[in-house]
């Protein structure tokens, strides 16, 4: 949970100069997903707060040796998921929760499964519902005709074109 | 799929030696996010933040090296109110 508005930027400034409020915040603004997304691909809570406790470790450790265009978030989308295949490797060497693996993170790898992954994430109805009362007028935005991210309006553009046929 | 597969697949992906098809299966497969519904309290969610901060903390030792430093005496007064 973020508790102020900084961006990770400043953040990662501040803790090359060990800041810990720093590296606190950044720490509260991703753990959560973080432990989420690894406790849903290994079924396993222990395992997936020891993958966020040792990338955490591992970027207060690196503090120093940051690159100057370090993006945290890259950073910690990288970690956690090369750090879920190394537990799974590491868990199928030792043979620790086989059974856990046959029946939860096997059939993930089945082809049906996989596909999710291709499709665009579809938001339900009453979100949709609840995200165009947010922003009135987003309906037609939406339009590509409608799309103009200078912000110049048609009148200017009439305006413009005239002053060029006369020019010529 | 068996386990011996899965094992062989993540231990060539992991060494950088797996081949295309299965470098993508494993990616996919990292990217499928299931859309998890279920309800997780704020305070759930605190709890395991703390846990993972404490073991953080217990690991690298730095509240010991870098302290945070003591807010103001009027910062403390105005906390009051």
């Amino acid at each position: 949970m973020s508790r102020n508005f900084t961006p990770d930027k400043i953040l990662i400034d501040q803790l090359l100069l060990n800041d810990t409020e720093a590296f606190e915040e950044l720490y509260h603004r991703h753990c959560y997903p973080l432990y989420n997304y690894c406790n849903e691909k290994l079924n396993s809570p222990a395992d997936a707060r020891a993958i966020v406790r040792d990338i955490f470790i591992g970027l207060w450790e690196k503090r120093q040796t940051l690159p100057v265009d370090f993006s945290v978030s890259l950073y910690l989308y990288q970690e956690v998921r090369k750090a879920v295949v190394l537990c799974v490797n590491q868990k199928l060497e030792e043979n620790k929760d086989l059974l856990s693996i046959q029946t939860q993170i096997i059939p993930g790898f089945a082809v049906v499964n996989l596909q999710q992954a291709k499709q665009p994430v579809r938001k339900s109805s009453s979100e949709i519902q609840y995200i165009n009362s947010l922003t009135p007028g987003r309906v037609h935005k939406n339009h590509w005709w409608n799309y103009n991210p200078t912000g110049i309006t048609k009148k200017a553009i009439k305006h413009m074109l005239q002053r060029a046929f006369n020019l010529l | 799929m068996t386990t011996k597969t899965l094992y062989n697949k993540t231990g060539r992906y992991i060494c950088g030696a797996s081949m295309p098809a299965e470098t993508k299966q494993i990616q996919t497969w990292l990217s499928c996010t299931k859309h998890n519904k279920a309800f997780v309290s704020k305070e759930e969610k605190e709890t395991v933040e703390r846990m993972i901060l404490n073991e953080v903390k217990a690991q690298t030792a730095y509240p010991l090296f870098y302290p945070k430093a003591e807010a103001p005496w009027w910062q403390k007064i105005t906390a009051m109110f």
